[in-house]
């Protein structure tokens, strides 16, 4: 051996941020750097097979069906009408409350998030949903855009979710253990990112005008109605992985059947929408499982460099608190959110800094909660939040810096609610601890 | 001539994509089948695992190519959408090359991986070899979405 690992390792490492940083794509360029990588500290002979097998294993690793089958649900579930109802039920129930429309938006979002995986298709649908209607009663659109943005993310952590899915895989943690811990910290963010919206109207009442029709309670409890659909899925899909019933995939399959029964049986079903189902769905698989493909021929080179292992020793031997730590890698996570998207962020960062977060003895599930939570915040920060641009695309006639001036309040109900879970970490730990298994 | 290629290449890796998709249907209902056989008549579908697997390496990697096509991999644009043009094209036609080397390196290892292991499935014992050929298959078809993509960024280099 020539050089030292550590340090071919650092290089490596380096040379995957400058690639991704020059536009390289992200699955390509840790594939390549790891190739490159296990060249060198091993051999090319050792290193060639390595990229068709991992991708091999990758793509025929079962647990895996669980990406393109969520996706599709989530399809299912937009493409059901499902949106509409939703929003009309919840705008019922929050009229009296300031800046009713935003928080019913927040709330149809939570309920939306329950049965799609994707914090982008969240926002987007709901958008297309509340947008007009906050426009209609004349709200700021620093708000109304703001709001989806920041709703949208729910479908990041509440479960299903594709992000505990993937940390899941590349931690080799109980991916059904992982979804569950999602469910009371969703609930809390949907509560703080409304708190948001109520405080910013108590602020700011010209933000957004108060409706003056007055709901009866016949109305509201008629409204109950429109959230049958999602919260009895949501029960059956996330109730049976809690009971045991079953394991992720096969939630995940028996959900998208029951979708596309329900979708099928209201004549909501079209061609063109179960086309695009089919295609978006394999176009979100394809790109999460290259990505892994990749990042898991970066590991290994990374593994070889001996770094994580190091890395865990270093941190460890620090003479400060595991919390300060932790405290580093979630500000990390805080800017490299900025300008990564959250699979991406996971894929690179977790080989080194999982094995940091084992050695200082934290609950990996926590890790788990709180990692997909600052991803989140990612999806709504600039310059390349995800759930902006998508929201971009919707708000015809609003600039993005409207949106983003609009998303920014939201960003302090993420670190909030970080804060009380590193304080009381039972919330997300509960659920999961009551699980078999 | 290379455009009526690139349309060939371009249709076959759309046609071959819509052939993966279509498998999610399987693998949606056999797996539902066969928690519910499990869970109801405690009969599960015999292979239905190993099945689903070997599914779902045919919906991915037939779906690859079309990703890219689709421009679907992610990747961060922030720094050179703000560089002059030349020096963009050229730092992209650097890392497409780069991306395409990698790739060429995974399509040629399938076909040797695939022939040095003669795997099969646990319970229905199916031969992986001509799955595990889909490696080769969806890498040269990514491989050649790369090289348009080279041969664009080329073209906007000189114009």
């Amino acid at each position: 051996m020539i050089a030292d690992p550590v340090f071919i390792g650092i290089l490596g490492a380096l040379g995957v941020f400058l690639l991704i940083f020059l536009g390289m794509p992200i699955a390509f360029a840790m594939m390549f750097v790891g190739f490159v990588g296990i060249s060198v500290l091993s051999s090319v002979d050792a290193a060639l097979p390595v990229t068709a097998s991992t991708m091999w294993e990758t793509v025929s690793f079962y647990p895996y069906t669980v990406i393109p089958l969520f996706v599709i649900m989530g399809s299912f579930a937009g493409s059901s009408g499902m949106t509409t109802e939703l929003y009309a039920s919840f705008e019922k129930w929050t009229r009296r409350v300031p800046g009713g429309l935003a928080v019913a938006t927040i709330g149809a979002c939570g309920a939306f998030a329950a049965v799609s995986g994707s914090s982008v298709a969240t926002a987007a649908t709901m958008g297309t949903v509340a947008l007009p209607e906050m426009e209609r009663f004349k709200y700021d659109p620093r708000l109304s855009t703001g709001s989806i943005a920041a709703g949208g993310t729910l479908g990041f952590l509440i479960p299903p979710s594709i992000g505990f899915v993937v940390y899941g895989m590349l931690t080799e943690q109980s991916i059904g253990k992982l979804l569950i811990s999602g469910v009371f910290p969703g609930i809390l963010l949907m509560f703080a990112y409304a708190f948001v919206v109520v405080m910013w109207v108590k602020l700011q009442p010209g933000a957004a005008p108060m409706i003056a029709e007055p709901v009866s309670w016949k109305e509201k409890i008629r409204a109950v109605n429109g959230v049958k659909e999602p919260l009895f899925l949501f029960l059956f899909v996330i109730g049976g992985i809690y009971a045991g019933l079953f394991t992720p995939d096969e939630a995940a399959a028996v959900g998208a059947t029951t979708l596309l029964l329900v979708a099928f049986l209201k004549r909501k079903l079209t061609w063109p929408a179960l086309f695009k189902a089919m295609t978006e769905s394999l176009r979100i698989s394809a790109m999460v499982l290259m990505l892994v493909a990749g990042a898991n021929v970066f590991s290994y080179f990374m593994a070889l460099s001996t770094i994580p292992v190091q890395a865990a020793n270093w941190v460890t031997s620090l003479q400060v608190s595991p919390y300060v730590i932790v405290a580093m890698i979630l500000f990390i996570y805080l800017v490299l959110g900025c300008f990564l998207d959250a699979i991406s962020m996971m894929v690179l960062t977790l080989p080194v800094v999982f094995p940091i977060i084992l050695a200082l003895h934290f609950d990996p599930l926590w890790f788990g909660v709180i990692a997909v939570l600052m991803m989140e915040a990612g999806l709504i920060t600039p310059p390349m939040g995800l759930n902006l641009f998508t929201v971009a695309g919707v708000a015809k006639g609003i600039s993005l810096e409207t949106i983003i001036k609009g998303a920014t309040p939201f960003l302090a109900a993420i670190i909030v609610v970080a804060f009380l879970l590193t304080v009381f970490p039972e919330i997300a730990l509960y659920l999961p601890r009551m699980m078999k298994g | 001539m290379f455009g009526k290629f690139r349309n060939i290449v371009q249709k076959t890796t759309r046609a071959l994509s819509y052939v993966g998709m279509a498998f999610i249907f399987p693998m949606m209902l056999l797996t539902s089948t066969d928690a519910a056989g499990r869970d109801i008549f405690s009969r599960p579908v015999r292979g239905a695992f190993e099945m689903s697997s070997l599914m779902l390496s045919i919906f991915i990697l037939l779906g690859l190519a079309y990703a890219q096509q689709m421009k679907d991999h992610v990747r961060v644009t922030i720094l050179i959408d703000r560089l002059p043009v030349r020096l963009s094209c050229t730092i992209s036609i650097i890392t497409t090359l780069l991306s395409m080397f990698i790739v060429a390196a995974m399509s040629w290892q399938g076909v040797v991986v695939a022939i040095e292991s003669s795997s099969v499935t646990d319970m229905l014992r199916i031969s992986q070899f001509p799955f595990r050929l889909l490696v080769t298959l969806g890498g040269i078809l990514l491989f050649l979405e790369f090289l348009f993509d080279l041969v664009d960024e080329a073209r906007r280099f000189v114009e």
